[in-house]
């Protein structure tokens, strides 16, 4: 057959003879027994070259089309998911699943908060008048907030109707006789205007009850008619979309929106930030989307050039990229079947994932002898081979069962495809490489061998470094844990931040310590609100907490609202305690009819519902405080200034579940820490698992230490690195250090091979410093992402390989081999 | 429920005090001059105001001072005392009772802060703010004038009938605000000192 035959002879390695002397014929029927190599056009000292046969390449050009077409094919069908709720927990306990739930439909309210600045006071406010007048227009906002009226007139008016409704009023002749002697003291000061505005309607005082509830805590300055962070030239603007927070689509519309209107607005030097739940979302999917992106595009490129850069032989490159391909699409479909739809986040970590799975082509290609049947291969490497596919799969198994969707979906894909692409290298590539005569040209004897192999001779210096680390990290009392779930999130850290910065000066702060109050219903919410205010009174005054906000204050029970009504004093009686409470002040006796007439009107009211207020301003504002779920509705009681949490928990541990006392913070950092003690398991019986599996595979009892000491060490030093170079650790790390151990093992179990002759371990190191080379560019760009969790998987895995290489060279190869 | 134009109302008898105008036939910019000469300036008021709902006047006294550039003062002494401050972009309102301060950021009302400028404007030598808020006709000659003020705003015209700002030279001696309402608030002020 021409294709068998030698195309160039001019090689002395080639004249080689088959390392079993039984290669010829041998292996799967029709493979060619006789490499063909030929002369490297351009030999370098540590390359090999490869030479492909002519006639035989159409398989592997069709395998590799093949599974491009196939990839393409899957590619297409999946949907690809980029929102953060994918990436959230469920949490497991009932006040877990609820603080997710609040967070989640939390950061589904499409809440905006613009800021302008960087252009004088005027300007801003001129910019930002312009800003508020524009958007409504859109119909993309269902709130815009930051203008001139706090509240528009209408709105006022209906407060003002309402007032004996909604706020409480002592009805007696004293009381009526105070706010008299009260409104001619408003009437001698500089309030005159107002007070005689409403004062005569409303000697009570009722609207001024209402005027300091509806007050709220905000600090913004108003200048010019536009609201103003309290200490820096900065416009604020508060605007809430129609659409959900977490319809990327839209939230992409109206963020588009008010960049529009903001450049319409001439803003010369200003700059626009924006921030909030729903321009998280799109941050989040757009820093996803361009990391996803640019990580495939050159981890890609990366490994076609070191490939390119080792094999210098495009149909070997395109050999490898077979299987790798065509593991991409079937980990990208069992997760589209396994979780419904794949996050873009597993997508690009797949990406970085081929750094990884294209060592398996690479170590099955690399090893092979020139005219070497695909089974010596296959025989030489198979031990070292399938104990280091099933070690890395444990390696994922942390990530798999983390029970963290987000992870979750990264270890599927990854344990997917890893296996996959292990099983298409053992089963498929040996035809294609043999067919095609595809081998790495050997390099002989090199002269570099023996010298890096006697860097062996002072291998227990490279202990120094992990007794270094682990003196660091016992002197600093271990590392240094993450105990934020946001920190977690895949939203990048210069929105969550500008978002905390905003709403401090909005006077929004993220509610912090809460009262969950539910109820089938939004009166039964408000009734029980109502009930606990004198507690929560009580509380106060004894210093277990500064203050609290409660839907209740804004809007009363219609039940409160309807006795207040009742207990109107009749028009008579009224008219009496007036004209008692005039006498000896210089009121006429006209002056009051306006209060008479309100109270008569008052009493065919009905009362004011959060229905009645939908649309309205106060409706937004009450919209965080009182709203539907799934499950009836509820209210956050938002608690200010707690100081006695403990008291808090019992003072209300009764009335649980209508009412829950939750701390936020507390309560998202026991989630993670639950998912950091199940990963700790998982680590812990992935560790047993690979332990049994090298004691099996290995059959050399006193290599299992030296194995596992060298993957050890590399997560040792990794860990410590990561922590002297200020990062926390978190889950992320955990996982992310078994895919360490899980790519260490290849090059532990690789270098632990015995009775190699020079050529194997030259091979061997080659393929390896290819393998591991690989590892850390792919990685190394994942460190480079804005993605917070890829970016700490990329560092840790990158900095781990590396050390994973240099130990597992130092520990696990001969000291004395050959 | 203070509404913009409600809450510019407290200010506008204090505002109004050294409050001129452009007008024609009328030698402003001479006037001008000699109000922006003086860098500081204080005097005794004596205010009533009639309220159709009260059957007696309210009578308050105190003292004025103005503090170039942007300072004023408003000191009632009796029969309540109280003081209101009009410092920078802000309002401070204090009574004698040991309540908070009340704060009006002059910012969140486009109408008081015009006016606090126009107040400004001419004692630095700007009518230009006062104008774009009131049509002024004036009366008089430099040694005794009288500014007739009309909000320009429809708004402000349904609770704000006129400013009347009366003076002899450099010195403003009378200032009559007269409500939609009715309601009259009538400062007069003595020499400045």
């Amino acid at each position: 057959m021409d294709a068998d035959r030698p195309v160039v002879l001019s090689s002395p390695a080639t004249l080689e003879p088959s390392p079993s002397g039984r290669g010829q014929g041998e292996g799967v029927a029709g493979w060619t027994p006789v490499g063909i190599a030929g002369p490297h056009p351009n030999p370098l000292p540590e390359g090999e070259g490869v030479v492909p046969g002519r006639r035989r390449a159409a398989p592997i050009l069709f395998a590799f089309l093949l599974a491009i077409a196939i990839l393409a094919a899957v590619l297409s069908q999946i949907t690809v998911r980029t929102d953060m709720a994918e990436f959230l927990p469920q949490g497991r306990t009932a006040a877990a699943r609820l603080v997710m739930a609040e967070a989640r439909t939390g950061t589904a309210t499409g809440l905006i908060l613009i800021a302008i600045e960087g252009a004088p006071v005027e300007n801003l406010a001129r910019i930002s008048r312009q800003v508020a007048a524009a958007l409504p227009g859109t119909g993309l906002f269902q709130l815009v907030a930051g203008g001139e009226a706090a509240l528009p007139q209408a709105e006022i008016d209906m407060l003002f109707a309402h007032r004996y409704a909604l706020a409480p009023v002592d009805w007696s002749a004293g009381a009526i006789r105070a706010g008299m002697e009260g409104l001619l003291r408003q009437l001698r000061s500089s309030a005159a205007p107002l007070a005689i505005q409403y004062g005569l309607a409303d000697p009570v005082g009722a609207s001024a009850v209402l005027l300091r509830d509806l007050a709220g805590s905000s600090q913004v300055r108003d200048i010019g008619g536009a609201w103003f962070a309290p200490d820096r030239d900065r416009a604020l603007l508060l605007v809430r979309t129609r659409a959900g927070g977490m319809d990327v689509k839209a939230q992409e519309e109206a963020t588009a929106a008010i960049e529009t209107a903001f450049r319409a607005a001439e803003p010369g030097p200003a700059r626009l930030l924006i921030a909030g739940p729903a321009v998280f979302a799109r941050d989040a999917a757009r820093a996803i989307k361009s990391d996803v992106e640019r990580i495939s595009i050159l981890s890609t490129i990366c490994i076609v050039l070191l490939l390119w850069w080792r094999f210098r032989s495009p149909l070997v490159i395109a050999a490898i990229a077979a299987p790798v391909v065509l593991s991409v699409a079937v980990a990208a479909a069992a997760l589209q079947i396994g979780f419904g739809a794949v996050h873009g986040v597993a997508l690009g970590f797949g990406a970085t994932m081929l750094g990884v799975s294209v060592d398996y082509p690479v170590l099955m290609i690399g090893h092979r002898k020139r005219g070497e049947p695909a089974g010596h291969t296959r025989r030489r490497i198979g031990r070292a081979f399938i104990l280091a596919v099933v070690t890395a799969a444990l390696g994922l198994a942390a990530m798999v069962f983390s029970g963290f969707p987000g992870l979750a979906q990264l270890g599927a894909f990854s344990a997917v495809g890893l296996a996959t692409c292990a099983v298409l290298t053992w089963t498929l590539l040996p035809r294609l490489i043999v067919a095609a005569n595809l081998a790495p040209v050997a390099a002989g004897d090199p002269a570099w061998l023996p010298v890096l192999e006697r860097l062996r001779r002072w291998r227990w210096f490279g202990l120094l470094p992990v007794a270094a680390a682990l003196a660091y990290l016992l002197a600093i009392g271990g590392p240094r844990w993450e105990g934020d779930l946001d920190n977690l999130s895949p939203v990048p850290e210069s929105s969550r931040a500008l978002d905390q910065e905003l709403r401090g000066e909005l006077g929004a702060p993220d509610a912090g310590q809460i009262l969950l109050v539910r109820g089938p219903n939004a009166e039964s919410v408000l009734q029980r609100q109502e009930a606990l205010m004198p507690v929560l009174d009580r509380l106060r005054a004894q210093g277990a907490l500064t203050g609290f906000d409660l839907a209740a204050r804004l809007l009363p029970s219609a039940a409160t609202q309807q006795a207040r009504l009742a207990a109107l004093p009749d028009a008579a009686t009224l008219a009496a305690w007036v004209e008692q409470a005039r006498a000896g002040l210089p009121f006429r006796s006209e002056a009051f009819q306006p209060f008479l007439d309100a109270v008569e009107a008052s009493r065919s009211l009905q009362p004011l519902r959060p229905t009645d207020l939908a649309g309205t301003l106060i409706g937004a504002r009450l919209d965080p405080m009182l709203a539907p779920r799934a499950e009836g509705w509820q209210g956050p009681v938002v608690l200010h200034g707690v100081t006695d949490p403990a008291q808090l928990k019992a003072a209300f541990a009764a009335q649980a579940p209508s009412v829950m006392y939750i701390d936020m913070r507390r309560e998202l950092g026991g989630i993670l820490s639950g998912y950091t003690a199940r990963a700790w398991r998982w680590l812990g019986w992935s560790g047993v698992l690979v332990l049994l599996v090298l004691f099996a595979g290995l059959r050399s009892p006193l290599m299992v230490p030296r194995v596992l000491g060298a993957v050890l060490a590399a997560m040792l030093v990794t860990a410590a690195l990561l922590t002297a170079f200020g990062a926390r650790l978190s889950l992320i790390h955990l996982v992310a250090l078994q895919l360490v151990a899980g790519v260490g093992l290849d090059y532990v179990l690789f270098f632990a091979r015995r009775q190699l002759d020079a050529e194997e371990r030259a091979r061997t190191l080659r393929t390896l410093v290819t393998c591991n080379a690989m590892t850390l560019l792919t990685f190394g760009l994942l460190a480079a992402c804005q993605t917070p969790l890829l970016r700490d998987i990329g560092e840790t895995v990158a900095c781990g390989a590396v050390l994973a290489m240099v130990f597992a060279f130092l520990f696990a190869g001969e000291a004395q081999a050959g | 429920m203070p509404d913009l134009v409600r809450r510019s109302l407290i200010l506008l008898p204090v505002l109004s005090w050294p409050g001129l105008a452009r007008a024609d036939a009328f030698p402003l910019q001479a006037l001008m001059a000699k109000l922006a000469a003086v860098t500081e300036r204080r005097a005794t008021f004596r205010e009533q105001r009639k309220f159709a709902a009260l059957t007696d006047t309210l009578v308050s006294t105190g003292t004025l001072l103005y503090r170039r550039p942007d300072y004023l003062e408003k000191d009632t002494e009796w029969p309540q005392p109280e003081r209101l401050v009009v410092d920078g972009d802000r309002v401070v309102i204090t009574l004698a009772n040991n309540d908070p301060p009340h704060v009006i950021p002059l910012g969140g009302q486009p109408e008081v802060r015009a006016m606090v400028e126009s107040m400004r404007g001419p004692l630095s030598g700007d009518f230009g703010a006062l104008q774009r808020l009131f049509r002024i006709d004036a009366a008089g000659d430099l040694a005794s004038w009288t500014l007739t003020m009309t909000p320009q705003d429809p708004n402000a015209l349904k609770l704000l009938r006129t400013v009347r700002v009366a003076g002899r030279g450099d010195q403003i001696r009378d200032i009559r605000v007269i409500q939609a309402n009715g309601d009259e608030q009538w400062m007069q002020i003595g020499p400045s000192s």
